[in-house]
């Protein structure tokens, strides 16, 4: 297995939003195509630089997140390249038929920004968190989920959307993000990379839980365990090839992330494994229900995605 | 401009055409959406035969005019235009109903070129049709964004956010229909659930509003030509039309919304077309 470079000491934490805005600023100035649009979302997304820069690439809707995706779907039938971000609830579950048809089954260029994504909006409670907003666009065929895990990564990512055609999601939460990556890493969609090569087991993470799953892969290390840690980025279309080797080199895999356990890295790893190498998948992440309201860090500890609870779990599961 | 004699009985000879070719459509697979297909006749007829830039050679033209019919399940009208205009050959429209047919029960730009969005779900063509104008616009081309909806789909809360946008955003080169032809799978428009006043509620989203007959040829012209009604404002024409307009045994009854056909019924539907190709013969004649 060939594994990047990455910093074991992570460098500064970046405020994701702040990132995707400088990121889609840093592409529009060399991409004419790429217009931004808003649903009173702007500044909230980080896209309140583009719109200084680029006044007349920036629109803006008022709250209405389904209309928002059939005006993405025409803009982008004329050429243009829209980024179009808001809270993941209001671009994925809410507009989700709007999803399905006009950027699907239409096949329309067009980027869906998911910010805040997870249990991000810890407090406000279950109508702001987006735990399914990956299982129900991963029905959708054609569309790239894009769920980067560090600030480095949302650049290349966002890159990266604006260079292929085709609709995509791109996923990113709030709370400050530790930085894995050095420029040099390499970022294509569809892709994992690997961080660790090790033999005992796997722990494929993605987005938001990248950092604590590097954590917790870092403690078992220390630990005398062999771990093969996995960054998936790409939830969709998923490396096969890539989960496939490390299924057969660890005999056992364990997926880890802020969503529910329904439908998403989880289940996709355990869609392909089952089909094409039967392998134990033990997935990490939310359970069948509406989560709790409350700090950030705490709900996480609520549902077992702190990097110390990510170690336990792998090392009972050892046993 | 107003229609000269001979250039008004050419349009009714395509609306004529055009509905000779919904009913091939409909004697291929048994069935279809009738009502709605042919009270909207005369709008598509305008639109395809009168007023659009496009080329059936090109279909993705960039400087093409661009049609969304929002009320996908109308599209044997849509079918019925593009064969006429050269979209496609006439023998595909015997493939409607077919597994391998480029012409489902609604329409798909995947699989037939000239069709301009995936519609069939109601509420989402004038969203998709606003961003079109506002992409057009942006890169300061002239073309004209046209969108048809059905009056029963005015329940769609997406149509008024879409609306509003559009008025907001100021986009007069959009000029949608409303095909009011008063009746819905359920029965009358304004008893299963009444938008009414229709043109109260569309000018008070800020759009520039006109009400024709809908089923005659040159008021849809005319008000298509003056389009947009006002600068600087999206304009809607609510066409007051006859739901299975030409065949006498269905018009005006919700029944014939999607239709079965039987083999009596096909008789008298061609009969009634026979008629009217017959009033329209004479019609050249005296023009001679």
């Amino acid at each position: 297995m060939k594994t990047v470079n990455w910093n074991r000491t992570f460098t500064e934490a970046k405020d994701p939003r702040k990132t995707f805005g400088e990121a889609l600023t840093k592409v529009g100035s060399t991409i004419p195509e790429v217009i931004a649009l808003s649903t009173d979302s702007s500044s909230g997304s980080g896209m309140g630089p583009f719109a200084k820069q680029f006044p007349e690439r920036h629109y803006e809707f008022g709250i209405m997140e389904q209309g928002a995706i059939g005006y993405a779907a025409g803009l982008a039938s004329t050429g243009l390249i829209p980024f179009y971000a808001a809270i993941a609830p209001f671009v994925t579950a809410r507009p989700y038929e709007m999803f399905r048809n006009d950027l699907g089954y239409m096949q329309q260029n067009v980027k869906v920004v998911g910010r805040c994504a997870g249990l991000t909006y810890s407090h406000l409670g279950p109508t702001h968190h987006s735990l399914d907003d990956i299982g129900i666009i991963r029905t959708i065929p054609g569309v790239t989920i894009l769920n980067p895990g560090d600030p480095v990564s949302i650049h290349k990512a966002v890159q990266a959307a604006a260079e292929f055609k085709g609709p995509a999601y791109i996923r990113i939460g709030s709370p400050p993000m530790p930085g894995i990556y050095n420029e040099d890493v390499p970022f294509e969609a569809g892709k994992g990379n690997v961080l660790m090569d090790g033999t005992d087991v796997t722990i494929i993470a993605t987005g938001t839980m990248l950092a604590n799953a590097v954590k917790a892969a870092m403690t078992l290390e220390s630990e005398g365990l062999s771990v093969c840690l996995i960054d998936m980025h790409t939830v969709k279309p998923l490396d096969a090839e890539l989960v496939l080797e490390a299924a057969e080199r660890t005999g056992r895999i364990v997926t880890v992330e802020e969503h529910y356990v329904t439908g998403g890295l989880g289940s996709a790893v355990a869609e392909l494994c089952s089909a094409r190498r039967p392998t134990p998948v033990h997935m990490i992440g939310v359970q069948d229900q509406y989560a709790s309201n409350g700090p950030y860090d705490e709900l996480l500890g609520l549902y077992g995605l702190q990097a110390g609870q990510i170690a336990d779990t792998v090392r009972n599961l050892l046993k | 401009m107003s229609l000269s004699a001979q250039e008004k009985l050419e349009l009714e000879e395509k609306a004529l055409a055009l509905r000779e070719k919904v009913l091939r459509m409909i004697k291929a697979s048994g069935s279809g959406h009738l009502g709605g297909a042919l009270s909207s006749t005369e709008i598509l007829t305008a639109l395809y035969f009168r007023i659009m830039k496009v080329d059936p050679e090109r279909p993705d033209w960039t400087e093409r005019d661009r049609f969304v019919l929002s009320a996908g399940h109308k599209c044997l009208i849509l079918y019925a235009a593009l064969a006429e205009k050269g979209f496609l050959p006439e023998s595909y429209l015997d493939s409607y109903g077919d597994l391998k047919s480029p012409l489902p029960g609604h329409p798909s730009m995947q699989k037939q070129p000239g069709v301009e969005a995936n519609t069939g779900a109601l509420g989402h063509g004038l969203s998709i049709a606003g961003g079109m104008a506002m992409g057009l616009r942006a890169q300061k081309k002239k073309n004209r964004v046209f969108v048809l909806m059905g009056d029963g789909e005015q329940a769609e809360g997406s149509n008024w956010e879409a609306a509003a946008a559009a008025s907001y955003h100021k986009l007069d080169n959009l000029l949608a229909f409303v095909d009011r032809n008063g009746l819905q799978i359920g029965g009358k428009t304004t008893e299963v659930m009444s938008y009414e006043p229709l043109e109260e509620r569309w000018a008070a989203f800020g759009w520039s509003v006109r009400t024709i007959d809908g089923n005659d040829i040159e008021q849809v012209v005319e008000a298509i030509e003056s389009a947009p009604f006002e600068a600087g404002k999206p304009s809607v024409i609510i066409a007051d039309t006859v739901k299975s307009k030409g065949l006498s045994f269905a018009e005006g009854d919700a029944a014939y919304h999607y239709w079965k056909a039987n083999a009596d019924e096909l008789k008298a539907a061609d009969e009634d077309l026979k008629k009217a190709r017959e009033i329209l013969e004479n019609a050249r004649k005296g023009l001679k």
